[in-house]
């Protein structure tokens, strides 16, 4: 059975324990957890991730502007990317998605709504 | 010409052969036209015997047909049976997939909220630093809850009044103490009760009407309250889970602050063995 790697990118610890623990549902999911936009593509540059769930709102480098990353990089242009998010409204889901993201998710987060998310995008049954 | 006469007579058949011979002809006429009738009868019957034949024949086939019909619409009915009792157990297995499905998503949604209250619940002790506190209230509150403009407040040492200690997407002016008496923060301080608007959309509520007000309580007694004013234009709704997070917080919130504020005081030293030794457990 193969095995997943997920890298959760947010600077709220307790919104990364949450995601932790909603993440931990999903069998053969591996989590790596970094602290913000920086240290997320510090984590990307030295493994491959199969799928990268992100907070928008962020110090130093916002998620935005990872996904832009990410999309250049050519080892993760392909890897698909959870927003997780405050903003509600259809321009900021828009503008995510155009960017380069494959899901959008505002908070507060529903647990089966995330781990739906990422079983669908890892075509995981 | 009298010996012509004689010769004739002589020659002519007695009357009684005549009648004889008229007899014969005429009765071996009817036997010849008999003979024909029998004959044309006896065709008759020929043609009879094959039609009735081929009824017959016809019938014999009629009745394997209807056998065979009888057959299968013997085997179509015990087919349908089978079918009958194939939907029913499918329909079956279906309502128990459908109950067990049911089930899966509400042990998910409470495992979801057992793990938010658990989240919450953690990161409200894991500071002792007043600021840290409030912080992580302030987190549970945005993040957990979805609220969006919020306030806590804790009451003046004569409780008449409740005092803003921290608060997000309020505009400062609007940071003001506010009396207890004949206010609805006031009313919730002093009956320690939640007051939630569930038959609105707590992202519309407003400053004068909050969508929850929340009593904080240290040892049994309140200290003072949050107001959430507004939730996230997508939160529309408090859950089940929203009112057990209230609930942690009435609990936990005030007496993680007071910790970290009487730790602060004590220039985060932590008290000595002896102040554990006479606890008698």
């Amino acid at each position: 059975m193969s095995e997943y790697s997920c890298l959760i990118v947010e600077d709220s610890p307790m919104m990364r324990q949450l995601l932790v623990f909603a993440l931990a549902r999903v069998k053969n999911l591996r989590v790596t957890e970094a602290d913000d936009g920086v240290d997320g593509l510090r984590k990307l540059a030295s493994a491959r991730y199969d799928i990268i769930v992100t907070d928008i709102n962020m110090p130093i480098m916002d998620g935005l502007k990872l996904v832009k990353r990410v999309r250049s990089d050519p080892v993760h242009k392909d890897t698909p990317i959870v927003i997780i998010t405050t903003e509600g409204s259809q321009e900021d889901r828009q503008r995510a998605l155009q960017l380069g993201a494959n899901a959008y998710i505002t908070k507060p987060i529903q647990a089966p709504q995330v781990i739906a998310t990422v079983k669908e995008l890892l075509r995981i049954d | 010409m009298a010996e012509d006469k004689k010769t004739s007579d002589s020659n002519s058949p007695p009357a009684d052969f005549k009648s004889e011979r008229d007899r014969f002809v005429k009765s071996f006429t009817r036997g010849s036209r008999l003979t024909d009738e029998f004959i044309q009868d006896y065709e008759q019957l020929l043609e009879r015997l094959a039609v009735l034949e081929a009824e017959n024949g016809s019938l014999h086939a009629q009745v394997a047909a209807d056998r065979a019909v009888r057959d299968l619409v013997q085997k179509i009915e015990r087919l349908e049976a089978e079918k009958t009792d194939l939907l029913s157990r499918t329909n079956r297995a279906e309502a128990i997939t459908n109950q067990f499905t049911t089930r899966v998503q509400e042990v998910e949604s409470e495992f979801s909220n057992l793990a938010n209250l658990y989240v919450a619940s953690n990161q409200l002790h894991s500071s002792l630093s007043p600021r840290g506190v409030t912080r992580r209230i302030k987190e549970v509150l945005a993040q957990l809850v979805g609220a969006e403009r919020y306030s806590m407040y804790l009451a003046n040492e004569d409780g008449t009044e409740l005092v803003p200690i921290a608060s997000e997407g309020v505009p400062g002016g609007d940071l003001l103490p506010v009396s207890v008496a004949g206010s609805r923060l006031g009313d919730v301080l002093k009956k320690g009760e939640a007051v939630v608007e569930e038959d609105s959309d707590p992202s519309r509520g407003a400053l004068d009407r909050p969508a929850a007000v929340i009593p904080l309580v240290v040892d049994e007694r309140v200290v003072g309250v949050i107001a959430i004013f507004s939730t996230l234009s997508q939160k529309t709704r408090f859950d089940a889970v929203d009112f057990e997070l209230f609930r942690l917080l009435g609990q936990h919130a005030a007496q993680a602050l007071v910790s970290a504020s009487l730790f602060a005081q004590a220039e985060r030293r932590l008290p000595g063995l002896e102040a554990f030794l006479d606890l008698s457990v």
